[in-house]
């Protein structure tokens, strides 16, 4: 079964316009896949969308066969906490450590002191900041704080990770190691959606690219066996 | 790091839709969960000292009026009551007033309206107890040899009823003064009388400017909680994005309404001990005039405790009135 579907899914916005246009899709389990288009294309719309931030005007985004549009108030935050979420401004809590950022996840999943130190060194060690764990977010390179959110977003584990613009901060070198992160989670099983806009990064890492324009899915490549390095 | 994730979890084909409850049980999820809000308020209010001071000054001050009613009211309460003992009149008759007319007197007396009982005192008894109440009884005793005769008058001390009003007091002190015999009637404690009045104003006066004052002190803890919220508005984002409950993005909020109602409760007690230190003295020099040797009463631990508990309720309702204004603070970043 796919994990991730949209079934003809529209948004239109209150001004009239449409972020998203009958917009069909599947992803399968596991895999890793690119969202491309220009500005304004509808990319961070579906990644709201499969977040449960937007709802369709029409159509159904699922997740697992459910219906996101349809989880409760309840039911949302325990949906979110098994969606790791990767942000172009990484939204990290600039009064918090590096640890203690990427510790919020655990902390609100009620983990004991010892799991949460675990986890954290974990990830920070994937991201290669194990070093940087007691420093706060304004004394990091742009590039480590977009691992700092990185880290946070997959030290629980997640089994969807969404990423909206991970490079676009980031020079080439930064921005394909944030890809080979990517590829490690996918290769462990977790199904990663990434927005971006840079197409030659994209190109180069061999998965299926889903093209948005102006709210439609236009074009939809399969992956290819070769992947950069 | 992910290396471990399906040996540890084993959870592959699970659906991202069920619900992964916390382990180790709800409530010990529950406690942790208020352990780090609290500890969450503290920091919170510890890195602004000077704002949460103003905060606590502010809300102390607007719960120390109605407190300060409530003592001035429960003592004049207690004035009231030590007076309704002995409430009444007292009627002296003539001294050339014939024990029949003496005698009529108090049947009369005994059949008014609104009376209770009538204590009568006789000239020997009257001038007796002049005699005991006297430090100098001696040289009384002399004057009286003196004189040769008991001036003392008889006298009825006439107690009245709970629901007697200074009025019919007034009405039947005028009604006696009129009859034979009688030389002078005295209403006892008047000044008492219009405390009662006062005290039924201070409570009118002092509810409505209560009710007042309480809500400043709730829209204060609502001001400064809101605030609060603002200045977190980018941490709460992130908070809805990772999977935090509302209630768990609620809860920090509480805490600092919590804090604020309780921090001003403590203000409220330290600026009514020092109000209370300042009118002690030449309060009790009033009273002592009016030989009502009264100590201020009120301030006690209950009290202390209600102040406390009104501050924190306040406190909480001003912060989930922030938080039912603000709602909407579940939208993860865009």
């Amino acid at each position: 079964m796919a994990r991730l579907q949209l079934q003809h899914v529209t948004r239109r916005f209150d001004n009239g316009q449409e972020g998203l246009s009958d917009v069909s899709l599947s992803i399968e389990s596991g895999s890793m896949v690119f969202l491309t288009g220009h500005s304004g294309a509808g990319k961070s719309t579906l990644l709201k969308m499969l977040i449960g931030a937007e709802t369709p005007t029409t159509g159904r985004v699922l997740v697992d066969g459910s219906d996101v549009s349809q989880l409760g108030p309840k039911q949302m935050p325990w949906y979110r906490r098994q969606v790791g979420i990767v942000l172009q401004d990484h939204n990290l809590l600039e009064n918090r450590t590096v640890y203690d950022n990427v510790a919020l996840p655990l902390r609100i999943t009620h983990l004991s002191a010892k799991d949460i130190a675990r986890r954290v060194r974990g990830a920070l060690s994937t991201v290669d900041l194990s070093d940087k764990g007691g420093l706060f977010p304004k004394h990091l390179s742009t590039g480590e704080q977009q691992r700092v959110g990185i880290a946070r977003a997959v030290v629980n584990r997640p089994r969807i990770i969404l990423a909206d613009e991970p490079t676009g901060n980031l020079d080439p070198y930064l921005s394909r190691q944030v890809m080979s992160l990517f590829h490690q989670f996918c290769d462990l099983g977790s199904t990663v959606l990434v927005a971006s806009h840079d197409i030659d990064l994209i190109k180069d890492q061999g998965c299926r690219i889903l093209h948005l324009s102006q709210g439609a899915l236009v074009q939809d490549t399969a992956a290819s066996s070769e992947v950069a390095t | 790091m992910a290396g471990d994730t399906k040996a540890e979890d084993g959870r592959d084909g699970e659906s991202p839709l069920a619900v992964e409850r916390p382990k180790g049980g709800r409530l010990q999820a529950w406690f942790a969960d208020h352990g780090r809000a609290a500890s969450d308020a503290s920091l919170f209010v510890s890195q602004r000292l000077i704002s949460s001071f103003l905060v606590w000054l502010m809300v102390g001050v607007a719960l120390t009026l109605p407190g300060l009613l409530w003592i001035a009211q429960s003592n004049v309460q207690a004035i009231n009551q030590q007076w309704q003992g002995s409430a009444g009149l007292t009627v002296y008759m003539k001294l050339a007033a014939s024990q029949q007319l003496i005698d009529d007197m108090e049947i009369r007396l005994n059949r008014e309206t609104g009376v209770e009982r009538v204590i009568r005192t006789t000239p020997d008894q009257a001038l007796q107890e002049l005699l005991e109440q006297s430090d100098e009884s001696a040289f009384l005793r002399d004057a009286m040899a003196a004189v040769g005769s008991n001036p003392l008058p008889a006298s009825f001390a006439v107690v009245l009823n709970d629901s007697s009003s200074y009025l019919q007091l007034d009405a039947l002190s005028r009604k006696l003064s009129a009859q034979t015999g009688v030389d002078d009637v005295v209403i006892e404690m008047t000044w008492l009388e219009r405390l009662r009045d006062l005290s039924e104003l201070f409570n009118r006066l002092g509810s409505g400017l209560s009710i007042m004052l309480l809500i400043a002190a709730v829209l204060v803890a609502f001001a400064s909680v809101r605030l609060a919220i603002e200045s977190r508005l980018g941490e709460l984002r992130v908070l809805a994005l990772i999977g935090a409950t509302p209630a768990q993005m609620r809860r920090p909020f509480l805490y600092f309404g919590s804090a604020y109602g309780i921090g001003g409760g403590v203000m409220a007690i330290m600026l009514i001990a020092v109000f209370l230190n300042q009118i002690e003295a030449p309060l009790q020099s009033l009273l002592v005039s009016y030989r009502a040797g009264i100590e201020i009463a009120g301030f006690t631990p209950g009290f202390l405790l209600a102040i406390l508990l009104v501050g924190w309720f306040l406190g909480v309702a001003g912060a989930m009135l922030a938080l039912f204004q603000r709602g909407g603070t579940d939208k993860p970043p865009s």
